[in-house]
């Protein structure tokens, strides 16, 4: 009897989930008054994703790029910022659930998830990369033909790899760091990330660098951007202008600098990016 | 309910690709269910009879290996047998490990430790529940100790056993599905993959949802017909 509890249990948490998911489709008031209501504006970002977001070591908060994008929106808003921690496969369901109100979570602009959520103006450009031990000999991506690459669960990470290389075979886990272990652990050939994260990984591994290799070619360009729930116009108005008014006062470039410029793990000499459009190609 | 009729699109899911993963999953869970069981049924008697030994130090080490093993969620199991253990390995055995579906056996090992602890009890009662007097008789009758156990005890403490070491496969079945963290990849990893690609969330975890329930109802039922089929004959 016990074990048929538990099981119907399951049943009713998995269907409730389907309930939420349906009713977050049906009509409601306009977000942008609920957040002002409720004084608080809900940020979902990873948290396992530096410099995007991640906890810092001495204060034990999450702080990063994203987390100030989202800090800045808040403080347009007039509202007070809450920093909620998602895993990348919960980001979208989470935001359509009304859970969080927006996603600052590395999250990439596609096609196929302008279908179910509305995108800000891109906030970061990156491609997505390769990290592979150097004794594997690996030096180009298309050797990697049949060999086991690691990344995280619910990104874009997976489908690009396979389609840069379809004979790849790919496991997948529930954060980035997790899958990075796998890779030093010997586990698979290779680490598939978004580039910026992937610098930052390889930033991490002090002397053992020298182990280490990313490759040059890039399997895919990301363009991310804050995730707003579909239909939200007036939220994402304001997030936008949030957006423009940090790219034109120069703040957004300083918050580049100060999370990827010079001195940084990633290290980048200069932003090759504006935020001025919510357009990708394609 | 009719809203929800009408917003599902099952077939999307329920055909080409995204189906093969759904069912490849679907395949893994049972492999794993299967290959676990098998595994467990010896271990969790070893450590039943550890548990029931008259020597302290046999005791002893059945009665961590139990307490040991339960004290510790399933999540934290899979994640120590992968991430953690592994590396303890010798370099050889290693390397063949990780050449050799490395994230299919850690989860089997896993699930194999924690449901034999279970199974250990359910065991242990079975036998605790056949009347001492039957080993005595045994015994005089001249058997050894574990030809007692062979012949005598272990018929008759198996079947009383037995329904409770269904509901533990079926427990069984139900956790494979945390083997997902550890990049196993069975029925819940290839569901959110579908859910991933697809967006379609709710009818993925509704799919899913009844493949577990189906294969969960199959063996409530199995254990409703043994307990029917054999019953608990007191001595």
């Amino acid at each position: 009897m016990q074990s048929k509890i538990i099981s119907l249990a399951r049943v009713g948490a998995l269907t409730g989930i389907a309930a939420l998911l349906l009713g977050a489709g049906l009509a409601r008031a306009d977000q942008l008054s609920d957040i002002k209501k409720k004084g608080e504006l809900i940020i979902g970002v990873l948290g396992t994703d530096e410099p995007h977001s991640f906890v810092d070591p001495k204060t034990r908060e999450i702080v990063g790029y994203e987390v100030d994008l989202g800090k800045a929106i808040a403080k347009q808003i007039g509202v007070k910022p809450v920093i909620k921690q998602l895993t990348v496969a919960a980001r979208v369901p989470e935001l359509q659930q009304g859970r969080v109100d927006i996603l600052a979570a590395a999250l990439t602009h596609t096609k196929e998830r302008e279908a179910v959520i509305d995108f800000s103006l891109t906030t970061f450009l990156t491609g997505q990369k390769v990290m592979v031990r150097k004794d594997s000999g690996i030096t180009q991506v298309a050797q990697l033909a049949g060999k086991r690459v690691t990344t995280v669960k619910g990104g874009t990470q997976e489908p690009n790899m396979r389609k840069a290389v379809p004979s790849v075979q790919v496991v997948t886990f529930e954060t980035a760091p997790q899958a990075f272990v796998a890779l030093q652990q010997r586990k698979a050939t290779a680490f598939v990330n978004d580039e910026v994260s992937l610098q930052d990984a390889f930033g991490k591994l002090g002397p053992a660098q020298k182990d280490y290799v990313i490759l040059p070619q890039s399997i895919s360009s990301e363009a991310l951007a804050i995730g707003i729930k579909k239909g939200e116009s007036s939220l994402k108005a304001v997030v936008d202008s949030t957006l423009r008014d940090l790219e034109k006062s120069g703040a957004a470039e300083k918050l580049f600098i100060k999370w990827f410029g010079p001195g940084t793990k990633v290290n980048y000499p200069k932003r090759e990016f504006k935020i001025d459009t919510d357009q990708i190609p394609g | 309910m009719i809203e929800l009729a009408s917003n599902l699109h099952l077939s999307q899911i329920l055909t080409g690709e995204f189906r093969a993963w759904l069912l490849s999953g679907f395949w893994m869970s049972l492999q794993l269910t299967f290959c676990t069981l098998l595994c467990a049924l010896p271990l969790s008697t070893a450590i039943a009879l550890l548990r029931l030994s008259s020597v302290a130090v046999l005791r002893w080490i059945g009665f961590w290996m139990v307490e040991g093993v339960r004290s510790v969620p399933l999540l934290a199991h899979l994640l120590f047998w992968y991430f953690a253990a592994p590396e303890l390995l010798p370099e050889s055995a290693r390397a063949w490990l990780y050449e050799h579906h490395a994230e299919t056996l850690c989860a089997i090992f896993a699930l194999t430790l924690y449901t034999s602890a279970y199974m250990a009890e359910d065991l242990r009662s079975g036998i605790r529940s056949v009347p001492t007097t039957q080993v005595e008789a045994g015994r005089s009758l001249g058997l050894s100790y574990l030809r007692t156990m062979r012949h005598v005890v272990l018929p008759q403490a198996i079947r009383i056993a037995i329904p409770p070491l269904i509901s533990q496969t079926l427990n069984l079945w139900k956790n494979t599905s945390i083997a997902t963290v550890i990049g196993t990849a069975e029925l819940m990893y290839q569901a959110q993959r579908v859910e991933t690609a697809s967006f379609r969330g709710v009818e993925t975890f509704l799919v899913t949802t009844l493949a577990y329930l189906t294969v969960s109802l199959l063996i409530t039922g199995f254990a409703a017909w043994y307990q029917h089929r054999f019953p608990i004959r007191t001595a």
